[in-house]
């Protein structure tokens, strides 16, 4: 039998996704004997993590600040949203350098089949987003998913129904891809979104 | 007894976490019905099984075990079928919600797969995805067929005394007897819209609207009158 802190601790490390008994009692043993030091920035950083982050005013991301670094940028370009399920998601945007605008992190996805709607992810704080008058045009970039593409469906019906324009990310081959070693169902969408030269 | 079944034709209806790595992969095959499969390991990042499990897109399933659930170990993607965009997407949902809900697993229905393929494929636009189609006429006809496939076959163009229903009639439904005479006070419906809908006809947009409520109404009796999912969805989109 574990003493009771050990436990607390094991239990406690089982909330990270992809990690069951034994993962976190490994991870417990490895904290306390090899990296106590590392143990400890783990608890400060999760503590002020918890204290401090607060989702962004605009953007809903994670933000020490009321309005985060990037939404209160002013060299960002304020007349496109891009819409990503995922701060990940934003962060593999940020990567390309290509993007100038600003965003807002949706938190989730819609799922139809598992109950999970427009109230439980931030729709309405899109929605309200959305028509601050400044931004011109809505980037869906929700990932190419059933759920994402029906998120990706219904924020599109709902903000041209506010009269603001919506694209979509595309879809199709990945860069450098070939034909030949490309899966059929990719090939399959790739030619249904083809357009014309 | 131990089973090893090999390219089955079937689709997903629905994955969901399970354990640490792993999803339970609900699938409705051509001939063995519905069934759950664990997809092991299929939440790892490097899986490439997560990506090929879409749902809406015929698969050849390969799966092994017994009893339960059983571990799907191969899902080839076989094609002819336009992923269905916007509202045929959503009415994708409200069809494997429907099958989720309604039939019971391992009991192979060969007529309801067929059915199940070929709606897909009417509320996709056909093969070569004409989008703009209207859903309802082909959401009917797998409700009826759904409902007839689980036992619960309806005689829509007689009364249940074997009297034929009139089109300028008014009727009521009840559950257990079929169609008699409307009542006051009662949901009533028009004899136009039960010889239509007993005939396949759909070409009067009065019919399409009123089958809509008459065939809510019978399918929220079969679900014991709990909300689907899907419905709730839309509705909470619509108040956005």
């Amino acid at each position: 039998m574990h003493p009771p802190a050990l436990t607390a601790l094991i239990d406690a490390l089982r909330v990270l996704p992809g990690v069951g008994p034994k993962s976190a009692a490994r991870m417990a043993y490895h904290l306390l004997q090899r990296d106590r030091g590392g143990a400890a920035r783990l608890a400060a950083g999760l503590t002020a993590a918890l204290e401090r982050l607060r989702p962004c005013e605009r953007c809903n991301n994670y933000s020490e600040t009321p309005i985060c670094e990037l939404c209160a940028n002013p060299r960002r370009y304020p007349h496109q949203l891009c819409v990503v399920e995922m701060p990940v998601d934003l962060n593999r945007m940020e990567e390309t350098h290509i993007y100038q605008g600003l965003y807002f992190v949706l938190m989730g996805r819609l799922s139809p089949l598992d109950g999970i709607g427009p109230r439980e992810i931030g729709l309405d704080r899109l929605v309200r987003r959305a028509q601050d008058g400044v931004t011109g045009e809505v980037i869906l970039a929700t990932n190419f998913t059933v759920e994402g593409e029906a998120t990706a469906h219904y924020l599109g019906e709902l903000l041209k129904g506010k009269g603001l324009r919506v694209s979509r990310i595309a879809r199709g081959l990945p860069a450098g891809g070939e034909l030949e070693h490309v899966d059929g169902l990719t090939i399959a969408q790739a030619y249904a979104d083809r357009r014309t030269v | 007894m131990s089973e090893r079944i090999d390219h089955q034709p079937g689709f997903i209806l629905h994955a969901r976490p399970w354990r640490e790595t792993s999803l339970i992969v609900e699938v409705f095959t051509a001939g063995h019905g519905r069934l759950g499969l664990v997809a092991r390991g299929a939440r790892r990042p490097q899986s490439s099984l997560k990506a090929r499990l879409l749902p809406f897109q015929p698969m050849a399933l390969s799966w092994f075990g017994k009893g339960g659930l059983r571990t799907l170990h191969d899902a080839e993607w076989l094609g002819g079928q336009p992923m269905p965009q916007g509202t045929a997407l959503m009415c994708g949902f409200y069809l494997n919600e429907l099958l989720l809900r309604l039939l019971p697993t391992d009991d192979p229905h060969e007529v309801l797969y067929d059915l199940y393929q070929s709606t897909l494929l009417a509320l996709a636009g056909g093969p070569v995805g004409d989008a703009a189609v209207d859903p309802q006429p082909a959401l009917r006809r797998f409700e009826l067929g759904l409902l007839s496939e689980l036992g619960y076959a309806q005689t829509l163009d007689r009364l249940a005394d074997g009297e034929a229903v009139r089109p300028e009639g008014r009727y009521r439904y009840v559950f257990g007897e079929g169609v008699l005479p409307a009542e006051a006070g009662t949901p009533h419906y028009s004899g136009g819209m039960l010889l239509d809908m007993a005939a396949g006809r759909w070409d009067n947009p009065e019919t399409r609207s009123e089958a809509k409520q008459f065939m809510r109404a019978l399918i929220q009796h079969y679900l014991n009158d709990k909300p689907l999912l899907t419905r709730q969805l839309l509705r909470d989109l619509h108040a956005l």
